[in-house]
């Protein structure tokens, strides 16, 4: 028997499918003749179509359907809506949501926005077609910097929204912000830029869909995070009842916010399932994953810390200008909104904090979710300003944290922005960092960094998140008289190990064999609902939904075992796996009740064979408070500009922690998107022409494992959450918090005494050079 | 349509081809070998990586028909049955996958790296692994596992 | 990518014949730079003309004060070469740092320099140490060789078949690479044989060049001291979005001076 428990590092089930190939990811799938879809996608940044002509494309080769922004209008078929949390102005009037079709038909806003899908035999015969499609494009002027798109005479994307806003938002108390600057000794002040980057799953977006004329239904498949919520919104698009599709996750390569949301061609996919009464799938290659996933961050902010002289944090300040790109995205208006305002000010204490965004849209893909979502860029913003704050001031910038972090007498609180902050250690967790950082040998290794004509440089950068995301999840678990169960999830690993540890919870909280448990997840048949992936919420909704459900099922265990104890209910105790009667012999261990619970001798009056298969939705109350501190030391080559990090501390308090292993994995790959966003990772689109010139992987930079420091990991779990029964607190994203202040401060550090305060991410090897030459100079 | 014939994991198999038909194509979609990925269009993420006549190349650039009479190694002829090769026990036990996307072509790449070099220092594989993007990992556990493969392929 | 005829001649004169014979023809080396432009469909070909079925193309032979290597010698096969490695380390080096290790294993000395990326490592070597590219028909010196942007001397159809890298005293080669392609943002080879030195930058301008300020100080004292004064215009460089004109001006300096401390 294979018996385990919460914190035990368990290997993982799916590992064995991935390293022999038999993974089973979007594009390896094959439905018995399926034809193959390709989307036309606009070369302009904002055009307007006068027309279509597809006669070539519909003659070409194999070719079975042609549906052009033209056709797709005549059908009908809604746009597709946004969800935003945040719907209103400051002022209390609707945020502005201009309609966006799945194809244009009379606009294009965005280079590489849908005009028409073709679906051929194969995917070559599809593709050669596309260059047979004649669309009569009249360019327009573009306008892709979204401060640019807020100025006066700025290009207009939609008719009927005026100045290209599309959110004017504020939260916090504007009055005693000010009021608390004032009184500060004084006000430091930092303008900078949240880099534009795109997640990039090395796996790029795809689905493939059968339609049934029998039951008027679809089966689609979808390399997506976010089963439900897809099925149901493209179901909205289309007219039809969403119990109409089945909607299943295959294997899932990455998603880190890209696959969450809503996009235009699963609905096309199904439409043209449907017309040809054929399976179709459609894959995007790499260069339309750049034009055409959602992006993230992108924001130009100015933050003011009101500090006093002794470095006592008074009021910090932010305002924000965030785009949508071309349109709204799935939760779009939210992000440079309440998805960054919440954490603002991160783990220290202030008397006030305001937080004020404006967000427009761009001739630009748009922007959505991706990993963090907001918190990086409010955990960018206040390590940013407490750092330059230090070197005013002439404080340590260790120390001038420290005096300023929460200390934990003072938790629970409810921060100036509203977030309940109801457990941590702040300050242990930010010396248990410290003390892995090997302080005492930093001056050594500087010495001997510059010897080598190298600058070394350290920085630590406590941060704060919330997680939690869709707050309803649903968990099923089925049984068969042999003692094996079968556990259904509504949320969705897209690689973190769900697979693995939602088993584990509901093993160790019945004491079953993790062999004998089954898995599925992403699938609308085997869960009523659910709310796949966003916001760190494996463990945090997926977790907590098998714990209730493995505690509803142990109810009804306690039933049957007080009926073949032939006692009362109140009389049975449930631990390690069994069931037993107080200060009796009886005992029966869960296999035994899941026996019994198949068989109608063994059974208490009202439950029927299977009664213990259980079903059960979780909901959460407030989301959790992850925190925690990253350090790096960094190596600069002043000659080039040439960035090493050369080491990498972590501290997470992510109270209870399920399978330490899985939650390492989380935090290292939240780091590498964070030094990729930090170093080298960035959307460029070109201003005059509105094209992406970094629209492939030569131009857009990844890291790789030579560009990655040795990272060192450690748990602080001494603060388990009580927000939710597991204890635990999202993993998933605070990588993307933490490592880019981490290495941007620590690379400034390196630059101490140069002269430079401040360079933009991404820290490229020229913008780190021109830095030091613009200082010296 | 060119016909060719090749080793595959040790099978003999024949299909046709057109002239464009990448050696990713027809080990996907003719073999139904798809184990073998494809993550971009320019040979950057290495997600495709096989071996071909002995050597590690990216699959997706590549033509099948340059690929006659060789021998060919895909993900799905590592393993001996179910028994895992050491080098992906390693990648399992160090947790050196995620959504394991990239991992066929990650022990492909460990694998040749191993055969060139066979007690590889940490440096050595991590530049080994310039032709392959991981984007969950951070590398570190992948670097960890070919470390490890390679050992318990020393033996 | 559009659908082509696979041509695999068995000898270079069968090569230029189907080259010639094509309407639209182009030869295929490794295929590591052609086969991603075809899937991009940034060229459309009728017909690809694979040269990898004609013998006598690869292989690696020192004679004669010279690295004599095949065209169709893979970037991984001279970067392992012990031959090399003993007479001219920096092409070894060099080889090593090109792509990764699986386009190494099937890229080609004659595909990179045919095609004259401006930002191809092989050019820098093949200028750097005053090389002779050798055809079916003709040598061609490497300062007559590399002559603009993705063009070199070679005539339509002819087929290069060798290149002699003659042995110098020392050299090396330091590469700044771009963190994305892995190709060089600027990349500095400096050779030395008896007087004479050559200093070869690939990735700064439009194409391969020779920097003969520093060739002549180098030539006076060869030291990195030697080179620190000498001011690279950005003129002519290359700017876009991996660096800027005067970001290559200042590597070009830097990755120069590197490569002279690492002989002198």
């Amino acid at each position: 028997m294979n018996k385990v428990s919460f914190g035990d590092t368990v290997r993982r089930a799916e590992d064995h499918r991935f390293l022999t190939g038999k993974g089973n990811y979007i594009d390896d799938i094959t439905m018995p003749g399926q034809a193959h879809g390709v989307v036309v996608r606009s070369p302009y940044a904002h055009a307007r179509i006068n027309g279509f002509d597809a006669d070539a494309a519909r003659r070409a080769p194999g070719v079975l359907l042609v549906v052009t922004g033209a056709d797709w209008a005549a059908q009908g078929f809604g746009p597709i809506p946004t969800k935003s949390a945040v719907k209103e102005n400051r002022d209390g009037t609707p945020i502005a949501v201009p309609d966006r079709p799945c194809l244009a038909h009379d606009r294009v806003r965005y280079v590489g926005e849908g005009v028409a899908f073709i679906v051929a035999e194969t995917r070559d015969q599809a593709r050669d077609a596309a260059e047979l499609l004649d669309v009569d494009y009249a360019p327009m002027d573009a306008v892709t910097h979204p401060v640019k798109a807020l100025e006066p005479g700025a290009p207009q994307l939609h008719d009927g929204i005026a100045d290209n806003l599309c959110v004017d938002w504020e939260l916090g108390d504007a009055e005693a912000t000010e009021a608390a600057m004032r009184a500060a000794d004084r006000i430091v002040r930092l303008e900078l830029h949240n880099n534009r980057v795109t997640g990039a799953p090395i796996e790029p977006r795809g689905a493939i869909a059968s339609y049934d004329a029998g039951t008027d239904s679809y089966l689609m498949y979808q390399a997506t995070q976010n089963i439900h919520a897809n099925r149901n919104t493209t179901a909205e698009i289309l007219g039809i009842e969403a119990d109409k599709i089945r909607h299943v996750g295959p294997d899932v390569g990455g998603g880190f916010g890209a696959k969450n949301s809503v996009y235009p061609e699963p609905a096309l996919v199904l439409h043209a399932a449907k017309t040809l009464n054929r399976p179709v799938k459609w894959v995007n290659d790499r260069a339309e994953s750049f034009l055409s996933d959602t992006h993230g961050r992108s924001q130009y902010s100015t933050v003011e810390l009101g500090v006093d002289d002794d470095g006592t944090f008074r009021a910090l300040r932010t305002t924000t200008v965030g785009e949508l790109g071309a349109y709204c995205g799935t939760v779009g208006a939210f992000t440079p909104t309440g998805g960054s305002a919440r954490t603002q000010g991160g783990p220290y204490g202030f008397e006030a904090m305001y937080y004020s965004a404006r967000a427009g849209f761009t001739n630009t893909a748009p922007l959505d979710p991706y990993r963090g979502a907001g918190r990086p860029e409010g955990s960018f913003q206040i390590e940013r300003i407490v750092e330059k704050a230090a070197r005013e001031l002439g404080i340590d910038p260790v120390e001038l944290r420290r005096k300023n972090l929460i200390p934990k007498e003072r938790l629970p609180l409810k921060t100036a922005m509203g977030l309940d902050v109801d457990c941590g250690d702040f300050p242990t967790v930010f010396e248990q960092a410290l003390a892995m950082t090997d302080r005492v040998g930093f001056q050594a290794r500087k010495a001997a960094s510059e010897a080598a004509g190298k600058r070394l440089g350290f920085a630590i950068a406590p941060y704060l998140e919330c997680t939690g995301g869709m707050p309803k999840e649903h968990a099923v678990v089925t049984f068969t008289a042999d003692g094996s169960a079968h556990l259904a999830v509504g949320s969705q690993s897209t690689g973190m190990g769900h697979e693995t540890a939602l088993p584990q919870i509901l093993a160790a909280t019945l004491g079953l064999d993790m062999a004998r448990i089954g898995f599925t997840q992403a699938d609308t048949d085997a869960t009523p609902l659910g709310g796949g992936h966003g916001g760190s919420r494996g463990m945090e909704m997926g977790g907590n939904a098998v714990l209730q459900t493995a505690g509803e099922i142990i109810e009804k265990g306690r039933a049957i075992a007080a009926h073949l104890f032939e006692t009362d209910v109140d009389k049975i105790d449930f631990e390690d796996g069994s069931f037993f009667e107080k200060d009796t012999n009886h005992i029966a261990s869960m296999t035994e009740i899941i026996a019994a619970s198949f068989d109608p001798e063994r059974l208490p009056d009202g439950m029927e064979p299977g009664s213990l298969n259980t079903g059960s939705t979780f909901e959460r109350g407030i989301i959790s408070i992850p925190n925690g501190c990253h350090a790096a030391e960094v190596e600069v080559d002043p000659d080039t500009g040439a960035i090493a990090v050369t080491g990498f501390w972590v501290v997470d308090d992510f109270g209870t922690i399920i399978n330490p292993m899985l939650a390492d994995g989380q935090v290292m790959g939240g780091v590498g998107q964070g030094l990729g966003q930090a170093l080298m990772e960035n959307a460029v689109y070109d201003e005059a022409s509105g094209q992406l010139v970094t629209g492939s992987l030569i131009d857009y930079a990844l890291p790789r494992a030579d560009d990655m420091p040795p990272m060192t990991l450690e748990y602080y779990e001494g603060a388990p959450t009580k927000k939710n029964p597991l204890g635990v607190k999202g993993a998933g994203e605070a990588g993307c918090c933490g490592a880019p202040p981490a290495i941007v401060n620590a690379v400034l550090d390196a630059l101490d005494g140069l002269g430079v305060t401040h360079i933009e991410m991404p820290l490229t090897p020229e913008a780190v050079w021109r830095a030091i030459d613009a200082a010296g100079s | 349509m060119p016909s060719i014939s090749m080793t595959v994991n040790g099978q003999a198999v024949t299909g046709e081809v057109e002239g464009r038909t990448l050696l990713v194509e027809f080990l996907r979609d003719t073999l139904g070998l798809t184990g073998t990925h494809v993550g971009c269009d320019t040979s950057q993420c290495g997600a495709c990586v096989i071996h071909l006549d002995g050597v590690s190349v990216k699959s997706c650039a590549v033509l099948a028909l340059n690929a006659d009479g060789a021998e060919v190694l895909t993900i799905e002829g590592v393993a001996d049955g179910d028994d895992l090769h050491p080098m992906q026990e390693a990648f399992r036990e160090h947790h050196g996958l995620q959504c394991g996307f990239c991992t066929p072509g990650m022990v492909l790449t460990a694998l040749a790296l191993v055969a060139d070099n066979p007690d590889p220092t940490d440096a050595e594989v991590r530049h080994g692994l310039e032709g392959n993007l991981c984007r969950c990992t951070g590398y570190q556990n992948i670097v960890h596992a070919i470390l490890d493969g390679a050992k318990r392929m020393r033996g | 990518m559009h659908d082509f005829n696979f041509i695999q001649p068995k000898s270079a004169a069968a090569a230029a014949d189907a080259l010639a014979g094509a309407e639209d023809g182009q030869y295929m080396a490794g295929g590591q730079t052609l086969i991603p432009v075809l899937k991009q469909r940034l060229a459309m070909p009728t017909d690809v003309v694979d040269l990898s079925a004609i013998p006598g193309l690869a292989g690696i032979e020192v004679s004669g004060g010279a690295v004599r290597v095949g065209a169709m010698t893979t970037h991984a096969a001279v970067a392992a070469s012990g031959a090399v490695r003993d007479a001219v380390p920096a092409l070894a080096h060099l080889a090593g740092l090109i792509g990764d290790p699986h386009v190494r294993n099937r890229g080609t000395l004659g595909g990179s320099i045919a095609n004259n990326d401006p930002a191809a490592d092989y050019p820098a070597a093949v200028l750097g140490l005053g090389a002779t590219v050798v055809t079916e028909s003709r040598e061609i010196a490497a300062d007559d060789f590399f002559t603009d942007l993705f063009e070199t001397a070679l005539d339509d159809g002819e087929l290069v078949t060798r290149v002699d890298f003659p042995v110098p005293d020392a050299a090396a080669y330091v590469k700044f690479p771009n963190p994305a392609s892995r190709y060089a943002i600027v990349g500095v080879f400096v050779s030395r044989a008896g007087g004479a030195v050559r200093v070869a930058v690939t990735g700064a301008g439009p194409c391969v060049f020779r920097q003969a300020e520093m060739e002549a100080a180098l030539s006076a004292e060869f030291s990195a001291e030697a080179i620190a004064g000498v001011a690279i215009a950005a003129d002519d460089l290359n700017n876009d979005l991996h660096a800027s004109a005067e970001y290559r001006a200042h590597l070009v300096g830097v990755m120069a001076r590197r490569a002279v401390a690492e002989i002198a």
